[in-house]
């Protein structure tokens, strides 16, 4: 299939905008935790960098979440509520990673919240398409 | 007046490893010690004034870097707040073992840790808590403060630290140039908190403040009114609930968060020194066993 960006945009236009909200910020994340980890790997102590970073984090965290309730919010009395009662289970997620989290296994961990985020993003196009 | 009193020929000053950590002992049989904690992300090196001055006040005085501190900056992140708590009280029952009296103070967390042991240990003859750090509300803390509990409960803390920078807890410029400079330089005191570090803080400030109404033994709280890390409420919060029968807080006008290094540091030993004297049996000028009066400060 021959890529459209045209075609994109209206998909997306169909799209409601809590689910595109969650999507920007669910790859936006992925891609930000993977450049982390790399960094991480490469200089534990960038602290410039790290507050940067995790000031952006927290950022498209705050947007994840807020998207997260928004779509559930929107789809309660829906035939997607029950996707919406999965996709809830993301916004917890990375508080449960963070419980049990140690510097020690911290790429690990970011693993887990990595997989976690791929997670709720095939979930998501799934609601999408 | 017994022989104890007299004024040691020299300090023994014992340095462990490569650590900064300060034993100031008399040479002979001193029966009161003081056990100084230093603060979050710092060294035994920003007690070691308040160290001497105590150590002049016929004190043995014992100060070791806590768990994380003092090393590698990798080495903090690693750390629990158990760990800076199961330590200190490791070196206070020690010391318990050797003195008649051991007071305890701290600054900062240091403070925090002293507040906490006494809660548990009611062996502990007296407090100085300065900078008490129950919460992290001063006036530097970042405008993006908010977004705090999103980092501190995701893996995002063992990423983030907060740089230290101006005014570094002190209102004296002078010093606080000699501070930065020194900072540059000293790879003991962090430059930086990680906010894996502050995580441990708040939930050891969380502790402290569950057993707080547990304290029955005498403290003296000093703050500065414009500490640039953490305001006064948590050093009124720790003066409302402890169930002491001899409190005092004292608030400072012309110092930040490094009470001990700033503008008024002298004021902060002798009040202390005086405090500690009136609680204690063994103080200069009264005959041992003699009790002297806690009339507080």
């Amino acid at each position: 299939m021959k890529f459209d960006i045209i075609n994109v945009l209206n998909i997306l236009k169909l799209m409601p905008v809590s689910l595109v909200l969650l999507i920007v910020s669910n790859l936006l994340l992925i891609i930000g935790f993977v450049v982390g980890k790399i960094i991480l790997h490469k200089n534990k102590n960038a602290v410039k960098f790290f507050a940067y970073f995790s000031v952006v984090i927290c950022v498209l965290f705050a947007i994840y979440f807020i998207s997260i309730i928004w779509f559930a919010l929107c789809n309660l009395f829906t035939p997607q509520a029950v996707y919406s009662v999965v996709l809830m289970i993301f916004l917890f997620m990375p508080f449960i990673i963070g419980r049990f989290a140690t510097y020690e296994r911290i790429h690990f961990y970011t693993n887990i919240q990595i997989l976690t985020l791929i997670a709720s993003l095939i979930l998501a196009f799934g609601l999408a398409v | 007046m017994k022989d104890i009193w007299k004024k040691p020929n020299f300090i023994r000053v014992i340095v462990l490893g490569q650590s900064l950590d300060f034993e100031f002992v008399h040479e002979y049989q001193c029966k009161r010690a003081v056990l100084l904690f230093h603060g979050m992300t710092g060294s035994p090196f920003e007690m070691k004034k308040m160290g001497r001055a105590l150590f002049e006040a016929d004190f043995d005085v014992f100060c070791y870097c806590l768990p994380g501190h003092g090393t590698s900056p990798i080495n903090i992140k690693t750390v629990r707040w158990q760990d800076w708590y199961n330590d200190s009280v490791n070196h206070y029952k020690t010391l318990s073992e050797k003195y008649a009296e051991v007071y305890m103070g701290g600054l900062c967390m240091g403070g925090v840790l002293a507040l906490a042991i006494a809660a548990e240990h009611e062996g502990v003859k007296g407090i100085v808590s300065l900078s008490t750090t129950l919460y992290l509300d001063g006036w530097t803390i970042p405008w993006y403060n908010f977004f705090m509990p999103l980092g501190l409960h995701t893996i995002l803390r063992y990423y983030y630290s907060f740089p230290e920078r101006e005014p570094y807890g002190l209102k004296n410029e002078v010093l606080r140039k000699k501070i930065a400079a020194l900072q540059k330089r000293n790879t003991e005191a962090l430059d930086n908190y990680p906010m894996s570090c502050i995580y441990e803080l708040l939930k050891l400030s969380k502790f402290a403040r569950k057993n707080m109404c547990k304290v029955t033994t005498p403290v003296l709280l000093m703050h500065a009114k414009q500490d640039d890390l953490t305001s006064t409420k948590g050093s009124k919060f720790v003066y409302n609930n402890i169930k002491s029968e001899i409190k005092n807080y004292i608030e400072l006008e012309d110092s930040y968060h490094l009470v001990v290094m700033d503008n008024e540091r002298d004021y902060v030993f002798k009040t202390s020194i005086d405090f500690l004297n009136s609680l204690s049996d063994f103080a200069p000028g009264l005959e041992s066993g003699q009790v002297a009066e806690s009339a507080g400060v």
